[in-house]
């Protein structure tokens, strides 16, 4: 298990992190969502010990993360980073015996990993001659070559087309079930809804959301569409909880409070007349994601610098 | 994985890439073929000269010898049978004779029929009068054969020793023309390799630190152990490339003028050798330490500026010691690390350094290395994961200390 804890990073005046914590577990695949200038990348670089906090800790398995771990850690910088002028198979090799790994395991994953990636035809290519996706194809390759028990991956799937997303999932959803802890950074929601069983959001240098995909949608608002016959004007006597979204003629959408029964308000409503059109939606990620940056704005006192987006 | 092996990984990588680089590669060997075309000149002129010596078909000029003390009538048949048509003169004393032979009057001296006095040599590859050795076989056989009558005179005459040549001057001439060219090679040499390796090590530092690959490698190397493999990685490719650029002409040298290279010009070799490594050793890690600032190529040249003015400086040093190899100027420049490398080089080359001067130089040297090390491995602690702008030396400094 990986965990930070009470990370705090300045850059002078700016405050990057402000005592981040969170902790990820073996086999588990977290999406670490934020929005720009919240503080993921150098949480995640703080992580895998490229920067190191002003406070705080990072432990792996209990333990303050050194070199033999970080040996174990497969990192994927934001800006990415190869020798441009080395080949690709050469160079995963030499990555991974960087980290570690013999000489002769290191070619054999580094085969396995370029095939897996669809980059076998372009094995001994200079990787500055290769297409931005297959780039970075060749930078999760060296994030894997050394087999880690810790993935971290700052924007992964940043400008790749859509087979490219799919190898690129597949590949971190067979990591986490072999038992790896997996987090990535990611502006794509709807992805990560669909990817990952837990997530991490940050605001301004903070974890203000933390849990699973599934239980935090079930404690989220979810969204009740009524369309009824009569008019809105039974919605003036909606109890707590339940906030007036839109309201177009007879329909209306509503937030739902966890708790609020979504029965209770249909009852209400049929009271003004005939039911014409129900629709009951989980929250989408985004919706959550929005929420609590929102919220995390106004709790920690708003940095315009920072969050912006 | 241990720390030396981790460094040796390192060192590989730098050599086998700079070993692909076709410019490089194919830059060397023509310099290295060109040198070696250069050194069989003497040979090839030699050749030449002969070719002409042949085609010249008036009678030759009677050599002029000097004569101190007695030269018997048996003797002078000799000379004239080897070497043609011969003028004599008389000379009170050796004096004399060497003034005779210095005003150009004589060829060379014969004294008391035992010993051969000849000019001093001029140039680096001069000769001496050829008349001169053949005379010294010739009487040297003579003496033999009238000495020996009825002996194995097959077998004496095949350890025949010719007479004693002894040349005109204190030091030979041609040798101190040569070590005077191989004191200017040298420091010109290790002039072009620092400022050229320097600029290496800096620019493969930035190579890492501008494609953030550096981001990966501390990962799993600590950043000292990076430096290392660097600094020692192009250091072998520097010492392979002076191999390969110098060794062919030095065996072609050798091989066909062999007899032509002075005496004492061998060693030199080593002390290049070692002078490049001492000096690529110092220069190197200030250069990887300064490298590590920066994160494009176009600062290179600017951060490596203070480097570069050490390196000028040394060399100019280097040149001026040339004049007065063991004047104190250049007795204490030899001591100073920046500029070490060069002195001592031209002073072992041209004048007379004590063993502990050299000692203490190397020594000296060595300890400013180390110190430079440590310097720059902070540095580069601080620096190389700094990306975007140019990293302040306090800030650096100060980063390392997390």
């Amino acid at each position: 298990m990986l965990e930070l804890e009470g990370l705090v990073r300045r850059f002078g005046e700016v405050v990057a992190l402000d005592g981040l914590s969170f902790a990820v577990g073996a086999g588990e695949l977290c999406g670490f969502l934020g929005p720009n200038g919240a503080g993921k990348t150098t949480a995640m670089r703080c992580a895998v010990g490229v920067s190191a906090p002003d406070a705080g800790t990072v432990r792996w398995e209990g333990r303050p993360v050194d070199l033999e771990v970080r040996r174990r850690t497969g990192y994927m910088p934001e800006e990415r980073g190869l020798y441009p002028r080395m080949r690709v198979h050469e160079q995963l090799v030499y990555l991974a015996r960087l980290h570690g790994i013999s000489a002769r395991d290191a070619s054999a994953s580094a085969t396995r990993w370029i095939d897996r990636l669809g980059l076998g035809e372009r094995r001994d290519a200079a990787v500055e001659e290769l297409s931005l996706g297959n780039q970075q194809r060749v930078q999760l390759a060296a994030a894997l070559v050394h087999d880690p028990h810790l993935l971290v991956l700052d924007e992964p799937f940043s400008g790749l087309d859509p087979i490219a997303v799919e190898v690129m999932s597949d590949v971190l959803r067979e990591r986490a079930d072999a038992g790896v802890a997996v987090v990535f950074s990611s502006h794509q929601l709807d992805l990560v809804e669909d990817l990952c069983r837990t997530v991490a959001v940050v605001s301004a240098g903070r974890v203000v959301l933390r849990g699973g995909v599934a239980e935090l949608k079930r404690q989220g608002d979810r969204r009740l569409r009524l369309e009824v016959d009569g008019g809105t004007t039974w919605a003036e006597r909606l109890p707590d909880g339940v906030e007036i979204g839109s309201r177009r003629r007879d329909a209306i959408t509503l937030a739902l409070r966890a708790d609020i029964d979504p029965g209770q308000i249909i009852d209400l409503a049929r009271t003004s007349g005939r039911l014409l059109g129900v629709r009951l939606e989980e929250p989408r990620l985004s919706e959550l994601f929005r929420d609590a940056v929102d919220g995390a704005g106004v709790a920690v006192g708003s940095r315009p610098d920072e969050v912006e987006s | 994985m241990s720390p030396a092996r981790t460094v040796l990984l390192i060192a590989e990588r730098e050599v086998r890439q700079r070993l692909r680089g076709r410019l490089f590669v194919i830059t060397t060997l023509a310099i290295s073929v060109l040198l070696a075309i250069a050194s069989a000149l003497p040979m090839l002129l030699g050749v030449f000269d002969l070719g002409g010596d042949e085609a010249d078909d008036g009678p030759p000029d009677p050599v002029a010898i000097v004569v101190v003390g007695e030269l018997s009538s048996e003797a002078t048949e000799v000379l004239e049978q080897t070497l043609g048509p011969i003028v004599t003169q008389r000379a009170a004393d050796p004096d004399e004779a060497a003034s005779s032979i210095t005003a150009g009057e004589a060829d060379f001296a014969i004294v008391d029929g035992e010993r051969i006095v000849v000019p001093a040599r001029s140039g680096v590859f001069a000769f001496d009068p050829p008349a001169a050795s053949r005379a010294a076989e010739a009487l040297a056989l003579m003496a033999l054969l009238s000495e020996d009558e009825g002996g194995d005179s097959v077998g004496a005459v095949l350890d025949l020793a010719p007479l004693p040549v002894q040349q005109l001057g204190d030091e030979d001439p041609a040798d101190a023309a040569a070590r005077l060219v191989v004191a200017n090679l040298g420091v010109v040499f290790l002039f072009g390799v620092l400022i050229m390796y320097a600029s290496m090590i800096i620019n493969g530092v930035i190579e890492e630190k501008g494609s953030r690959v550096v981001e990966l490698l501390v990962e799993a190397v600590p950043v000292r152990r990076l430096m290392a493999g660097k600094v020692l990685g192009l250091g072998l490719v520097g010492l392979g490339q002076t191999v390969v650029l110098f060794a062919p002409a030095m065996v072609v040298l050798v091989v066909t003028a062999g007899d032509l290279v002075p005496p004492g010009i061998a060693p030199l070799a080593g002390w290049l050798v070692l002078w490049f490594v001492l000096g690529y050793g110092l220069y190197a890690v200030i250069a990887a330490g300064l490298g590590s600032l920066v994160s494009r190529p176009e600062e290179a040249q600017a951060v490596l500026t203070p480097a570069n003015m050490l390196m000028i400086l040394g060399y100019f040093v280097g040149f001026a010691s040339i004049n007065a190899p063991d004047a104190t100027f250049a007795r204490v420049a030899a001591l100073v690390p920046f500029s070490a490398p060069y002195v001592m080089l031209v002073r072992q080359t041209l004048g007379t350094p004590a063993l502990w001067e050299v000692a203490l130089s190397i020594a000296l040297t060595l300890l400013t290395i180390g110190a430079m090390t440590l310097l720059a491995a902070r540095l580069y602690e601080g620096g190389i994961l700094r990306v975007g702008a140019r990293v302040r030396l306090r800030d650096a400094w100060g980063a390392a200390r997390r």
